[in-house]
């Protein structure tokens, strides 16, 4: 579990592997019920924090703008993570599925209680975030968004997906 | 659990002011970070102007991320503000071509370097003008050399557009080899290396030759004539 600052609000990150319960979570989501919001992204697709940092940051601007493409702040942090206009493709994608088993949990602005309430949530390993980087799906990642060879010789995943989140909306 | 506090976020330092754009330096979400501000004329009418920027603005962050997609380095983009008109991008570190060459041009020597910086000149524009995009301006201060790495990093597309007519590649060649022209033509023939290194890598080399004679003939503008 980690703690990023944004601007004026924060974003706690939390890496689980062996997670038992995708299927309960993936239906609480949907039906709203979920109890403190939080946002699961499909940790295979992510080889480091960077990218998601990227995510938030663009959340939060929409959000302080009353701008949110998506219903709830923390379905936006997904939408925004895919670097895709598409908004069911991108939750399916990018979000958890009934059998996700490797999960990354993303909550805004999280108090103490909240973040034990994540932990209990989710029935699962938790792991360092340092492990992301080996544990990505580079096939995935490059077929998701899109990556060329050419583009992979001069920086790092990491960075080419910061790059397709920024410029989404610009295309 | 730890907490990563970075005070900085989101202080302005301007670093230079142009005539469509002023650059800063602040850091985002814990990297050092560029922010380019495109600021409003003025003298335009309210709704032309936003559009026109927004054009640009989007142009400018469409072009960069082609750039990277054809092979060249460009800084990495990390957000994109419609209602600010800002881009924030990775703070290269390293300096620009043009104080380069003219540490080079003053002090003398250092062949090597000048023809590895001329190199990855030409491959890097023929890589653009391959995938079809044109840079606009590309002159040496907009050219930066990554400090250990040595790779050279192209900045500053706000001119840049998508054409695959010679005309366009040539006329870009051209304003470089002006460029170069003027201001360092004290480190001997560049463009010479330019083109060969250009040469090697584009594929359509001989249609932008014939063509950058004949601009080379009559300059940059066509003329307009009957």
């Amino acid at each position: 579990m980690k703690v990023f600052q944004i601007n004026d609000s924060t974003l706690t990150l939390a890496l689980f592997t062996d997670v038992t319960n995708s299927k309960e979570l993936l239906d609480s989501m949907q039906a709203g019920t979920l109890e403190p919001e939080v946002a699961f992204l499909n940790a295979s697709l992510i080889p480091d924090v960077f990218p998601v940092l990227a995510a938030a940051h663009k959340t939060l601007v929409s959000k302080s703008r009353g701008s949110l493409t998506t219903r709830t702040l923390h379905s936006e942090l997904v939408y925004n993570y895919s670097g895709s206009k598409h908004i069911t493709e991108s939750l399916r994608r990018c979000g958890i599925s009934d059998s996700s088993s490797y999960v990354l949990a993303a909550c805004f602005n999280t108090s103490p209680d909240e973040v034990k309430a994540i932990e209990k949530l989710v029935h699962g390993k938790e792991i360092n975030l340092e492990e992301l980087g080996e544990r990505a799906d580079q096939a995935q990642i490059q077929k998701h968004f899109k990556i060329t060879g050419p583009e992979l010789t001069l920086s790092s995943v990491g960075d080419a997906i910061t790059c397709r989140i920024a410029a989404r909306d610009a295309l | 659990m730890e907490i990563k506090t970075d005070s900085n976020d989101g202080t302005l330092i301007l670093v230079k002011q142009g005539a469509e754009a002023r650059v800063f330096e602040s850091t985002f979400v814990g990297r050092r970070s560029i922010v380019k501000e495109r600021f409003s004329k003025k003298y335009r009418h309210p709704l032309l102007d936003s559009k026109l920027t927004l054009k640009r603005l989007n142009a400018e962050a469409r072009c960069m991320t082609k750039a990277r997609r054809l092979g060249v380095a460009t800084p990495v983009l990390y957000a994109v503000d419609p209602i600010l008109y800002t881009l924030t991008f990775e703070y290269v570190e390293g300096s620009s071509v043009k104080d380069i060459l003219l540490e080079i041009g003053s002090n003398g020597g250092d062949s090597k370097r000048l023809s590895d910086i001329a190199m990855q000149i030409g491959v890097a524009i023929g890589k653009l003008h391959d995938g079809g995009l044109i840079h606009g301006d590309l002159t040496t201060s907009n050219m930066l050399i990554r400090s250990g790495t040595n790779e050279l990093v192209l900045i500053d597309f706000g001119l840049s557009f998508t054409s695959t007519i010679p005309e366009d590649k040539a006329v870009d060649l051209y304003v470089l080899e002006r460029a170069l022209l003027s201001l360092h033509s004290s480190c001997g023939n560049l463009m010479e290396l330019i083109l060969a290194s250009y040469r090697k890598t584009s594929k359509q080399w001989s249609s932008t030759s014939n063509k950058l004679a004949q601009v080379r003939q009559r300059g940059r503008k066509r003329t307009m004539v009957g």
